[in-house]
């Protein structure tokens, strides 16, 4: 009898649950966040990734859609690959700076047609190994991957051990880290930060004693306008060299950075889909806001303010 | 500690004391696995407590007790703890399901009831009161008492006026509102007695009521019981481990120990007539002038004794008669409307309260129901 | 006839315990002598030998290609997940518009008065000071969606948790069931939920709060049916002997009666998923954690900070008046509707008429930035204390010593145990501390770890654990011991204690790399950081609570202060020691995995990476390692018979 009780009170949840919902189908696909449109204004939701020059993209377009075009903008902060599949879900509308995922392009661009291209951001991105300019020009062969090993003991930390330390950044990013320390017979050993945040940290205080250090790092990034680094020329890159990850042996591309939103949003989004599309701007362009959100701390809004008031002609193209 | 004994009404005969309330017959309660072989197997029932749990792993609770509870009586059911005697009185109703045995309530059986009907005995025909009070701590005392009618299924209003009634009746008019967190021990179990008279049943069944209150409450308590008892004339089951109490209220007295009735009698005969060692070792300490009478005490009168003399009634405690031969110095009458019956001197006095000889009983008021079952009380 | 016996079963005693023990090592030697041969023979003595792991990639990763391919088109998600998603989608929304429309004063008066209500004038004041302290930091937004997010979350753990509270308070079978699942579930840190669920859902606030009911709902169902299970018997008698049926008796007499576990539930219930609201924001939850986790990435203290203070406030806010609906289950007057009604009230009168003079937003000037004045402090403390600080050395020699010589050894001395030593070492601890029940359950939950194939890193994982929790323990009990003997120790540290147990783990991952740099060293630091407080209170009450006429007594033979706390406090407070070290290791685990996001590497970085680039083969692995690890340390550490969680 005690397990009748419990039996209806659990039909009665699930009833409810039932009638909540109303019946039939529902595709979570196709669920937008709950906090879009609250305001009753036109609204949309932008995915930011992890690093500022993510921010700065999303900080300018924000700016601009809320105080030029009447939106009301929610961010989320999401990184690149769950970005895609809550793109195609609607859980966000645009994804504003991708660095190349074919798998995911494959899978939603072109399979399920749920994300839609919307065009280059115009900054190029190139992934490579630096070390301070301070410690390159002491020792100006370290440019040349063939001369680590000779260095190796001076990039030594308590974390790497006995080898000399490389250090990664964010789980997020795209690294073949691991293979080429191994492929190239590097008396290194890769130390991941575990995000970038911890990542640039422990870069300025390196820098901070002059000590040096060997890190995975990337381009644009407001970063080397505190901390100049200079880049170690890998084995170059040629295209395909990069398919097999375990056996890799060559540098990084240099990848155009692209930008998605959902397709559905990009059929019917409007003026604001389209302002999203003509989005675009220059390395240094990004770098100025990266610069006034990292180093400045200024807001995010307030950088973007900044910026949007020095350069009218800049984004006054982008408006639809 | 003296014994305050209520004019207690003498058993009623007139009633029908030949349609008990409750009979009881051959009632067994074993605890342990596969209880039922314990009754059914006479050379396991005659085994002792230890021997059974060691043979069986069974403790038996109640081993086949019988009696009858008559209607308008204050039947006392008494013993030590782990006696059984909770176990008892939990399956009267089927609180703790008996394991054999017969029990009827106005002839009904119980034991075949299904559970509406149970539920129905429960809530119209038997209501309990409980040594911890068992109070729903987040109700006010009205609340709690109005209860079982509203487990009834009585309306809000209707249950509440009468809960009131009630709550007056048991001295606790004022207090509806508080909760029992806000009671004292003893005011809590006049909401216990309350929330059981609410539902006016036909027996009241008590577990212990006073045992966790302190001496001077529990005194007033049971004068409450006493009290109640004697303007309603409500059967009554009750049940307690004070010997005192269950002389005090009891009109008839069931003693068990180990599962078994030992004995069965109203106060005098258990007092008097100790059924064995066990029992003449529990009521060695009773003031025995209080619970002796004088009927029981006297001897036939000769014929000048007859004439002359203080007198006292047949029912009083020897007590009272040994102050009026001690003012008289002469033996006292025992006076029933106008007749002497006889007379008790000094000596059958003293017999008494010593607890030495007892001269044969006179008259007996009502021959003891004994349980054929326990032992028969040996000629002292 | 006492005083007779008690020497000889005194002298007993020590004999029999010691021979226990001694029986089970015994027992597990002769086990280990007979099985190592076997085992050393086939599969070698060095790391968990490849024969014996299971390689989870490749099915794995169809599962996910699976779910990503069907999310739109199968009918379990069209028809299940669809309509739960849907469903607190709604009512997420639903929450976050009501609290929109009554603007802020709205909420605040509604907060205030509610608090009033419950808990008196005092944290009334407390409630509205904190909402209008969200306000100003200028997070009013997104603590109204974390608030929104919250309710959802904790409505429907309470529902959940109620469900199976009542299943396992009234049924016993369903109790045996249920207990040891709970139990695990609240152990393990909730870093390990988010994988699945967002493999289900995707990224974002269903999965956020589908993952928080996870994470939440086990302390209400366990308190319900303890709750249940805990009421006096003769109330339940009595209310039976009524001719209640059991229907009656649930609703009238066993729910009631269970009211104060179910508000310790509640209140637990809440506590939890504020913090998981926080974890949640790398699956997409929005609100403060998201905001705490974006100024993370820009390595802005300060911002974290500002998004971490309303988190706080929040929590000691809800923690205070549920705790005091719960003290105050007793007393309740006949006038609660009305004044409930007059709140009410008030509270739309408060929010018509802040709408009406167009004040529902946040007035915009009206925010205050502490970000700047923080980050300045930061960047001094980082500036003077990170290296070169004279005779002590700086915070990073610090952190570098650690590694070298705590971190380093105890990883590959792990690592240099043969693999079967270790399972040996930990059932020997499980079952020493416990029955041979837990030493299996821990023997077998670290035996998967290596049959998943992640031995290495989990012994990583578990040397940072280890430091940590020597670390904590030192540390910890030595305040809990200031704590308990001085008043005035006690009531500093109060206030400190509540503000670390409460602030999100995030907030002190950055200054505390700031510090210590990158590695292994700032986790353990930022998990010592964060078990501290629950050590430290945990071992003050249970040095506060031992029997006072043992000290007294102890106090009258002349014993000293030193002599009090050895030989009389500290021994009778064992059961709360262990408890200490039970909850330390729980907690510390939590943050190492979190650590993995400030280079601590091993299972955190995995599942961290698994969330990242989607690759959920290895997430999925890296998270049943981290349960495994849990479940496994908790054993080792569990004291038979299971406190409460939180202090």
């Amino acid at each position: 009898m005690r397990f009748r009780t419990t039996l209806s009170v659990s039909v009665a949840a699930a009833s409810a649950l039932a009638l909540l919902t109303g019946c039939g189908a529902a595709d979570m696909t196709k669920q937008a966040s709950p906090f879009a449109n609250a305001g009753g204004a036109r609204s949309m939701t932008l995915s930011v990734q992890s690093w500022v020059g993510a921010q700065s993209n999303v900080a300018v377009a924000k700016y601009l859609l809320e105080h030029k075009m009447g939106y009301r903008v929610d961010t989320v902060q999401v990184d690149e690959i769950p970005a895609w599949d809550a793109l195609s879900q609607g859980r966000v509308d645009a994804l504003l700076e991708d660095w190349s995922h074919p798998d995911q392009e494959k899978r939603y661009v072109h399979d399920k047609k749920t994300v839609s291209y919307a065009g280059g951001l115009g900054v190029t991105g190139h992934i490579g190994w630096f070390v301070p300019t301070y410690f390159a020009k002491q020792h100006p062969d370290i440019t040349n991957w063939k001369n680590l090993n000779k260095y190796a003991s001076q990039f030594r930390t308590a974390e790497s051990g006995g080898k000399g330390q490389i250090m990664d950044g964010s789980p997020a990013y795209v690294t073949h880290d691991k293979a080429l320390v191994k492929n190239l017979k590097l008396n290194y050993q890769v130390v991941f930060a575990g995000s970038e945040a911890a990542q640039i940290t422990q870069i300025k205080q390196f820098a901070k004693e002059k000590k040096p250090f060997l890190t995975y790092w990337y381009t644009p990034q407001w970063l080397f306008k505190k901390v100049p680094m200079t880049e170690v020329k890998l084995p170059p890159y040629k295209e395909g060299c990069d398919t097999d990850a375990a056996k890799i042996t060559c540098a990084y591309p240099k990848t155009p950075l692209r930008k998605f939103l959902n397709a559905d949003f990009a059929r019917s989004g409007g003026k604001g889909a389209a302002f999203l599309k003509k989005f675009q701007w220059t390395t240094e362009d990004q770098n100025e806001v990266s610069l006034m959100i990292a180093e400045q701390k200024l807001s995010p809004e307030e950088a973007a303010k900044k910026w949007v008031d020095a350069h009218p002609d800049q984004w006054k193209r982008w408006l639809p | 500690m003296t014994l305050t004994v209520p004019t207690r009404k003498p058993p009623t005969s007139a009633e029908g004391s030949d349609a008990p309330v409750f009979a009881v017959d051959g009632l067994w309660k074993v605890f342990g696995p596969k209880p039922g072989r314990v009754p059914a197997d006479p050379a396991l029932a005659a085994l002792s407590p230890a021997e059974l749990r060691a043979e069986t792993g069974c403790t038996a609770a109640v081993r086949d007790v019988s009696f009858e509870v008559r209607k308008g009586e204050v039947f006392v059911v008494m013993g030590l703890s782990g006696s059984g005697k909770s176990t008892l009185v939990r399956c009267l109703t089927r609180l703790i399901e008996p394991t054999a045995g017969t029990i009827a309530i106005d002839g009904e059986d119980v034991r075949a009831m299904d559970r509406g009907r149970l539920r129905e005995l429960r809530r119209h025909r038997a209501a309990m009161v409980f040594q911890h009070f068992g109070l729903l701590p987040h109700r006010t005392v009205l609340d709690n008492v109005a209860y079982g009618l509203e487990i009834q299924g009585m309306g809000r209003a209707e249950r509440r006026e009468k809960a009131a009634e009630v709550v007056a009746k048991v001295g606790l008019a004022g207090m509806e509102k508080r909760r029992p967190g806000q009671l004292s021990g003893g005011q809590r179990q006049r909401v216990g007695l309350a929330r059981a008279l609410a539902v006016d049943p036909e027996v009241l069944l008590f577990d212990e009521p006073f045992s966790a209150l302190d001496p001077l409450i529990r005194r007033d308590m049971q004068d409450e019981v006493a009290r109640l008892h004697s303007e309603e004339g409500r059967t009554m089951v009750f049940i307690t481990h004070d010997l005192t109490e269950a002389l005090k209220l009891g009109d008839r007295i069931a003693l068990m120990r180990d599962g078994r009735v030992v004995q069965l009698g109203t106060p005098e005969e258990i007092v008097n007539s100790p059924a064995d060692d066990y029992v003449r070792e529990f009521v060695r300490d009773v003031p025995r002038e209080q619970v002796v009478t004088c009927r029981t005490a006297m001897r036939p009168a000769s014929l000048e004794e007859a004439g002359s003399g203080p007198a006292v009634r047949p029912e009083a405690p020897v007590a009272e008669a040994i102050e009026a031969v001690a003012r008289a110095g002469e033996p006292a009458r025992v006076m029933d409307h106008g007749t002497c019956m006889g007379v008790v001197d000094s000596d059958a006095l003293l017999n008494v309260v010593a607890g030495t000889g007892t001269a044969a009983p006179a008259e007996r008021e009502a021959e003891p129901t004994l349980v054929s079952a326990a032992p028969r009380p040996k000629a002292v | 006839m006492a005083t007779i016996t008690a020497p000889a079963a005194r002298r007993a005693l020590p004999g029999l315990l010691k021979s226990r023990p001694a029986a089970k090592l015994l027992t597990l030697a002769v086990a280990a002598v007979i099985l190592v041969p076997l085992l050393d023979s086939r599969w070698g003595s060095g790391h968990w030998p490849h024969a014996l792991t299971v390689s989870l990639t490749g099915p794995l990763g169809d599962a996910s290609d699976w779910v990503m391919n069907n999310r739109d088109s199968h009918p379990l998600f069209l028809y299940f997940f669809g309509h739960i998603s849907n469903a607190v989608v709604l009512c997420v929304r639903g929450v976050y518009l009501a609290l929109l429309a009554m603007g802020w004063v709205g909420v605040t008066a509604l907060g205030a008065l509610v608090a009033w209500r419950v808990a008196g004038v005092r944290l009334a004041a407390g409630t509205a000071v904190a909402f209008l302290a969200c306000g100003a930091l200028g997070m009013w937004l997104p603590t109204m969606q974390t608030l929104a997010l919250m309710v959802a979350a904790v409505l429907a753990s309470v529902a959940v948790g109620v469900l199976l509270g009542l299943a396992a308070g009234l049924s016993d079978r369903l109790d045996r069931a249920l207990r040891p699942v709970l139990d695990t579930m609240q152990v393990l840190p909730a870093f390990a939920y988010l994988l699945p669920v967002v493999l289900v859902f995707g990224i974002g606030v269903p999965a956020a709060v589908l993952a928080t009911v996870v994470y939440a709902a086990p302390p209400m169902a366990r308190l319900t049916a303890l709750g249940l299970r805990g009421a006096d018997p003769e109330v339940l008698e009595a209310v039976r002997s009524l001719g209640a049926t059991p229907r009656q008796r649930l609703l009238t007499a066993r729910i009631p009666l269970a009211r104060k576990e179910l508000l310790l539930g509640l209140n637990q219930t809440i506590m939890m998923a504020l913090s998981m609201a926080v974890i949640a924001s790398v699956i997409g939850a929005g609100g403060l954690g998201d905001r705490v986790y974006q100024a993370l990435a820009s390595v802005d203290v300060g911002a974290a900070l500002a998004a971490g203070i309303p988190i706080v406030l929040l929590a000691i806010v809800l923690d205070r008046v549920t705790g005091a609906a719960g003290r105050a289950a007793d007393n309740t007057g006949e006038s609660r509707r009305t004044v409930w009604l007059l709140a009410l009230a008030g509270t739309a009168v408060a929010a018509v008429a802040a709408r009406l003079l167009g004040r529902a937003e946040w007035p915009a000037g009206a925010t205050l930035n502490i970000a700047e004045p923080v980050n300045h402090a930061v960047n001094w403390m980082t500036a003077h204390l990170y290296s070169g600080v004279p005779v002590i050395g700086g915070t990073a020699d610090w952190a570098a010593h650690f590694t070298t010589w705590m971190l380093d050894p105890l990883r590959d001395g792990l690592r240099a145990l043969p693999w079967w030593s270790v399972l040996l070492i930990v059932a020997a601890l499980a079952w020493l501390i416990g029955t041979w029940r837990t030493a299996l359950t821990a023997t077998l939950a670290m035996a998967a770890i290596g049959v998943l194939g992640v031995w290495d890193s989990s012994l990583d994982t578990l040397s940072q654990v280890l430091a940590a929790v020597a670390v904590t323990l030192v540390l910890g009990i030595a305040t809990g011991i200031a704590a308990a003997r001085s008043d005035r120790v006690d009531r500093m540290l109060r206030p400190v204690l509540d503000v670390f147990q409460t602030m999100p783990q995030f907030v002190y991952l950055i200054p505390v790399v700031a510090l210590f740099g990158v590695g292994r060293a700032p986790a353990v630091v930022a998990a010592v950081v964060y078990a501290l407080p629950a050590v430290v209170r945990i071992t003050a009450q249970g040095l506060r609570q031992v029997d006072p006429a043992a000290l007294e007594s102890a106090r009258s033979l002349g014993a000293t202060g030193r002599q009090q706390l050895w030989q009389v406090q500290l021994p009778l407070a064992r059961r709360s020691l262990l408890l200490a070290v039970n909850q330390g290791v729980v907690l510390v685990l939590a943050v190492v995995i979190i650590g993995g996001l400030v280079g601590a590497g091993a299972l955190g970085y995995d599942v961290a990476f698994g969330l990242a680039q989607g690759d959920l083969a290895t997430g999925l692995v890296a998270g049943a390692a981290i349960v495994c690890l849990g479940l496994m340390l908790d054993r080792v550490t569990q004291p038979t018979g299971r406190a409460k969680k939180g202090a």
